[in-house]
């Protein structure tokens, strides 16, 4: 009897699905359409079409419950109510202990044909990602051989023109000496090179003597761009163990600069950000094509193996690119918190950077949006002492948040820009000249404020 | 003879060395006496495998960004209101969250108590925060809720691009489709104070741990923006209560709770 009723039930249940499938035919396009956006509304934040996440994957999961004994009307209830669902099926009794942590109830929050668009949905699913891991992969690889014998090939040729111009001389040589046989002279066989050399720089003593010059000129001009050029890092980027696109995550997803390196407003170092960032993110981003591979990396570091943490952890060495020597004090939070300067004005536009970071150059800086609005404007390079004067001799300080009720709670700036204002009148003129107040005015360029 | 080979390795030699001059992302270039810019005291995000020329291989490649032993209380000055906000959180991160978020090495509650069902029944302990300002001239106050102005900028930087600037769910991650399934804050009125501050605290979902990125006085202000979301007139009362008659007795910088909107006296 028991088997008789639950052959009808599900006969039944074919029946109710087959009429629903010719009802979603008839509006193919719309319900499909309903389906990946209610699945995107209400589900994706714990299942995923192919993979388990804090929930199961969705895919196919109708034939699993089928088998398991469970038709299409269990899991609806198991949607509405999962407890109501476990009483009412083993399969889905089962089920229950799959995780530990219980499903939204959705009550009548979704219809029975809602629920059914979004499982159709889910089924009509095509794997995508895996397609496109592998020939990006390798053609990635082959651009990296092909530059690295590019390279080679350029000392080949460098080598063969040594030759060829060893060998003509050679040749002159020999042609001199037969030709001063043939006219009966006697060719000086024991005269060398550098005699010979001599002999035509002593003939055009004008060109020799003026080509010298320019050369002694220019090696000595060299020296000194070379000496200058001490210290000055504009343009360091060193490889770093990621391939991180900073425009990705930036630009195209708006994630702000503080969110990763959140140190910034707290403390002197701007923070690189701990796995445990990446992961709120990436623990569902696994990324497409080559981004696979170095997604991967974060997933070694995090231990994490696609389903939960497993303790086996790899820190991730990343190298440091702005280096300031110790003998200089800098101050994240002074700089962002209190005065109030963006990250691009001395990081540059980073939503626009496909790389890891890198010292920019002061003429890159000058092309950002606030400089150009606060008048700043880096005729030094970037990272020297030089240009943080620049900065500090420019950067008004009126504008930016320390005016602010919000910033300016413990009054050190407002108190000085308040006996500025209103203390000393000649002074205070002798400030406004140009009609603003900086930071060097403020003791911005004291010795003391960033040397001790 | 001689000079044939001496010509070839100075032509050699040279373009070695031109080339070495062809600007090379990878190195720094060079320094005027490294000694000072390598500092002796420890700083962040250095490698101390060399130091004065000798290499200390037990301090090589290790990791520069520690996390604090377990049970380190940060001292937040003396305020009591302000300690007891920072004091560690009450609450264990449930058990399963070892594997799901990762919390190893640190104590997780029992299997059998579910502490994300308990977290509903804690209120938020802070109480808003306002302030007022005088135009210059007149008797006309304006009131800014400080709570809530610098929970937006907190939510700016930390949430939005998931969760949304509206709190609609509709960030730009979801717009572009890189992330999926954010809830919109709206359909979300049942959660309690308690349950929103575990869930930013420890993780839910497929939503990451933010303890790290935020500290619970931080978390106690984004449950008042969020609630903000929910309700347009959140926050209103307290103020409301204050226009009332602003100026008698009360300090305004010490607000009253802004669930009770009682005048103050």
């Amino acid at each position: 009897m028991k088997i008789s009723s639950s052959q009808m039930f599900r006969n039944l249940n074919k029946w109710r699905l087959s009429a629903l499938t010719i009802l979603l035919l008839a509006g193919a396009f719309n319900s499909q359409a309903q389906g990946g956006d209610l699945f995107k509304a209400k589900c994706a934040t714990c299942h995923k079409v192919f993979d388990d996440m804090t929930g199961p994957k969705l895919y196919g999961v109708r034939d699993r419950w089928e088998e398991g004994g469970a038709g299409e009307e269990v899991i609806i209830q198991w949607v509405r109510n999962q407890d109501v669902a476990a009483a009412m099926n083993a399969f889905a009794n089962e089920r229950i202990s799959w995780s530990g942590s219980a499903m939204t109830k959705f009550g009548n929050q979704l219809s029975d044909e809602e629920i059914i668009s979004i499982l159709n949905w889910v089924d009509e699913q095509v794997v995508a990602t895996a397609n496109n891991v592998g020939p990006e992969g390798v053609i990635g690889g082959e651009g990296d051989s092909e530059e690295s014998g590019l390279d080679w090939i350029w000392y080949v040729v460098g080598g063969l023109f040594v030759v060829i111009i060893l060998s003509v001389g050679g040749v002159r040589r020999q042609l001199k000496s037969a030709d001063a046989e043939a006219s009966g002279g006697t060719f000086n066989a024991s005269m060398s090179y550098s005699d010979e050399f001599k002999q035509w720089a002593w003939i055009n003593k004008k060109y020799v003597g003026f080509g010298g010059l320019i050369i002694v000129v220019g090696v000595i001009v060299t020296l000194f761009l070379g000496l200058y050029s001490i210290g000055v890092v504009e343009g360091y980027q060193p490889s770093q163990p990621i391939a991180f696109p900073h425009d990705v995550h930036s630009g195209l997803n708006g994630i702000d600069c503080k969110y990763c390196h959140n140190s910034v407003t707290e403390s002197k170092s701007a923070g690189l950000p701990t796995v445990n960032v990446c992961m709120n993110c990436h623990k569902q981003i696994k990324g497409e094509g080559e981004q696979v591979a170095q997604i991967q990396k974060i997933y070694d570091a995090a231990g994490w193996d696609g389903m939960k943490y497993t303790n086996v952890t790899k820190p991730i060495i990343w190298n440091k690119v702005h280096v300031l020597p110790d003998h200089v004090y800098f101050n994240h939070k002074q700089h962002v918190g209190v005065g109030g300067v963006d990250c691009a004005q001395c990081h540059g536009d980073m939503t626009k950077m496909n790389e890891t970071a890198k010292v920019r150059t002061s003429e890159e800086l000058n092309a950002v949006k606030e400089n150009i609005e606060g008048e700043i404007n880096f005729t030094k390079p970037t990272l020297t002492m030089g240009w943080c004067i620049e900065c500090h001799d420019q950067k008004e300080i009126s504008v930016g948040p320390i005016n602010t009720k919000d910033q300016g709670k413990n009054g050190y700036y407002n108190e000085i820009h308040k006996r500025l204002l209103s203390g000393d009148k000649a002074l205070y003129s002798e400030y406004l000249e140009d009609n603003k107040v900086t930071v060097k005015e403020l003791g911005g360029w004291e010795c003391a404020k960033c040397h001790y | 003879m001689n000079f044939k080979i001496l010509g070839g390795l100075v032509i050699a030699v040279s373009a070695v060395l031109l080339g070495s001059c062809s600007a090379d992302p990878d190195s720094a270039g060079l320094e005027y006496m490294p000694d000072m810019y390598r500092s002796p005291a420890v700083e962040p995000y250095v490698d101390y495998g060399h130091i004065r020329e000798n290499e200390n291989v037990d301090a090589k490649m290790r990791l520069s960004a520690m996390t604090p032993p377990n049970g380190t209380v940060p001292y937040f000055g003396t305020d009591s209101t302000e300690v007891s906000l920072m004091l560690p959180y009450h609450r264990k991160a449930n058990n399963d969250f070892r594997q799901s978020h990762g919390m190893f090495g640190e104590e997780l509650s029992p299997a059998s108590i579910n502490t994300y069902e308990l977290a509903a029944a804690d209120k938020n302990p802070m109480k808003m925060l306002y302030s007022f300002e005088v135009k210059k001239g007149t008797t006309d106050t304006t009131w800014t809720n400080e709570t809530l102005a610098s929970g937006k900028t907190l939510f700016n930087n930390n949430c939005s691009h998931c969760h949304g600037e509206k709190g609609d769910g509709n960030g730009e991650m979801m717009v572009n489709e890189t992330f999926a399934g954010v809830p919109d804050y709206g359909n979300l009125t049942e959660l309690s104070d308690g349950q929103m501050f575990y869930s930013i605290y420890y993780g839910k979902g497929s939503m990451g741990s933010h303890r790290s990125l935020i500290n619970k006085k931080e978390i106690w202000t984004l449950v008042h923006y969020i609630r903000k979301f929910q309700d347009k007139a959140y926050g209103d009362k307290g103020k409301a209560a204050l226009d009332t008659d602003p100026m008698d007795g009360q300090d305004p910088m010490n607000e009253s709770d802004p669930s009770d909107a009682v005048a103050p006296e």
